[in-house]
């Protein structure tokens, strides 16, 4: 994996930030922190007008997933988040001019904790499931939901969907064919959720990748949900059945609200923000929902590996994860025909 | 006739030496590293010889216009197929 340093001039950007913050920013130091395949952050450790802060400059890698939002509409998702209340690393400057680092950047304030799904998920269960963290993820959830269309900061957002989960079904479907390999199990799971497709419902803002392991969490508190870059319009229920599916509870089945807690505490979390009661059925119903979504994701990362434009054992091993997925889609689609019968 | 031992018994022999006497005396940070190349053994391992059936397109298109949706012989079909997948990429999910 190249680690490269990103090389930029430190003079330029402080320039561009004393101008952001009205008030002269000098750059102490800098740090890479963790980089992901997409984007990368870096730790600023700067004074503004004299006073010591502590920042994130979050920008993007050079191989931009095609599916995924850019910083600066990243940016605008933060802003958005933040005025209704969900936790997150308090957004500063967006900066779209390529001028200043050679790519679009944004700046947030850092934020204490780790995301880390497998040792968030362990130690709730060692604990017998954290019931009152499982509630703070649904509050958080339903934060985000109450962001609803139409809204002109978010127009580089597609548009709401009439049907949400026609939409959904649409879009696995376009990208099974554009994959090219014929996935009949994961067919079987749609085919499914199109016969069993609920009423729609107004659309909300929906994360899209609300998981254990994309919440920042210091001392078994969340300090910042993580990783907008996949927010959509959609059905509510999306994000409670991405957050629930089995194959984002980090081997801690038995711990429905993502390997963390109960479901009950999870779904009443989400119910107190929000005001109204989510749909056990309709969660299932998206459980189902975001295994088919995860096993099209997997399939596409061992395509990557496979394309050899990036070999990786990582994206390769993720590959082998699509039968179990499949497996599960069958479970779940057959309970979901039963249920209904 | 090839020599012996074979594929999946170099591999299988490989994998224990891996993870018996190599993961315990590696830095930490290479660790993760060091069990993905084990697990990556173990899958190899079990698809020496595995059959590779053929894809299916016709399948999958029937199952997508909703023309198998009363077929009671569609699952277990699904599920045969998926349980032979399982057997080399992850057993312990059956």
């Amino acid at each position: 994996m190249p680690s490269a340093e990103p090389v930029w001039d430190d003079g330029r950007l402080a320039a561009w930030l004393s101008e952001a913050a009205g008030a002269p920013v000098a750059i102490l130091a800098r740090a890479r922190l963790s980089g992901g395949a997409i984007q990368q952050n870096i730790a600023l450790s700067v004074t503004r007008g004299g006073v010591a802060e502590e920042w994130v400059l979050r920008t993007d890698n050079a191989a931009t997933l095609a599916v995924s939002l850019g910083r600066g509409a990243e940016f605008a998702l933060l802003r958005a988040a933040h005025a209704a209340g969900v936790v997150v690393a308090e957004p500063l400057f967006g900066c779209e001019d390529r001028g200043v680092i050679g790519a679009p950047f944004f700046i947030m304030r850092r934020v204490s904790g780790s995301a880390a799904g497998h040792a968030a998920a362990k130690r709730a269960a060692a604990m017998g499931g954290d019931a009152a963290l499982a509630g703070e993820h649904g509050r958080q959830i339903a934060r985000i939901h109450r962001i609803r269309p139409p809204r002109s900061d978010l127009a580089f957002l597609s548009e709401p969907p009439a049907d949400a989960t026609a939409a959904f079904i649409a879009r696995m479907r376009g990208r099974l064919d554009e994959a090219g390999t014929p996935r009949p199990p994961l067919e079987y799971g749609l085919r499914m959720m199109e016969r069993q497709a609920p009423a729609p419902l107004p659309p909300v803002l929906c994360h899209n990748d609300f998981r254990t392991g994309n919440t920042m969490q210091h001392a078994g508190r969340i300090t910042a949900v993580l990783d907008w870059e996949f927010a959509a319009w959609g059905d509510p229920h999306e994000d409670l059945g991405w957050f629930t599916a089995r194959c984002w509870r980090f081997g801690q089945n038995h711990l429905e609200a993502g390997g963390i807690g109960p479901m009950d505490a999870f779904l009443a979390g989400y119910a107190a923000e929000a005001g109204w009661q989510p749909d056990p059925g309709r969660v299932r119903f998206w459980q189902l929902g975001a295994t088919i979504r995860w096993a099209v994701i997997a399939a596409d990362q061992a395509a990557r590996h496979l394309s050899g434009q990036e070999p990786s054992l990582e994206l390769a091993l993720t590959g082998h994860m699509v039968p179990e997925l499949e497996w599960d889609v069958l479970n779940q689609a057959e309970a979901l025909h039963a249920g209904k019968a | 006739m090839l020599e012996k031992p074979d594929p999946k018994n170099l591999l299988e022999t490989a994998r224990a030496l891996l993870l018996e006497s190599l993961l315990p005396a590696l830095p930490e940070s290479a660790r993760l590293e060091a069990r993905m190349v084990a697990s990556a053994m173990a899958i190899a391992a079990r698809g020496i010889g595995a059959a590779d059936a053929a894809p299916e397109p016709e399948l999958a298109a029937a199952i997508r216009a909703g023309a198998l949706d009363d077929d009671p012989g569609l699952l277990p079909r699904l599920r045969q197929r998926a349980r032979e997948r399982l057997a080399v990429s992850n057993p312990r999910a059956l």
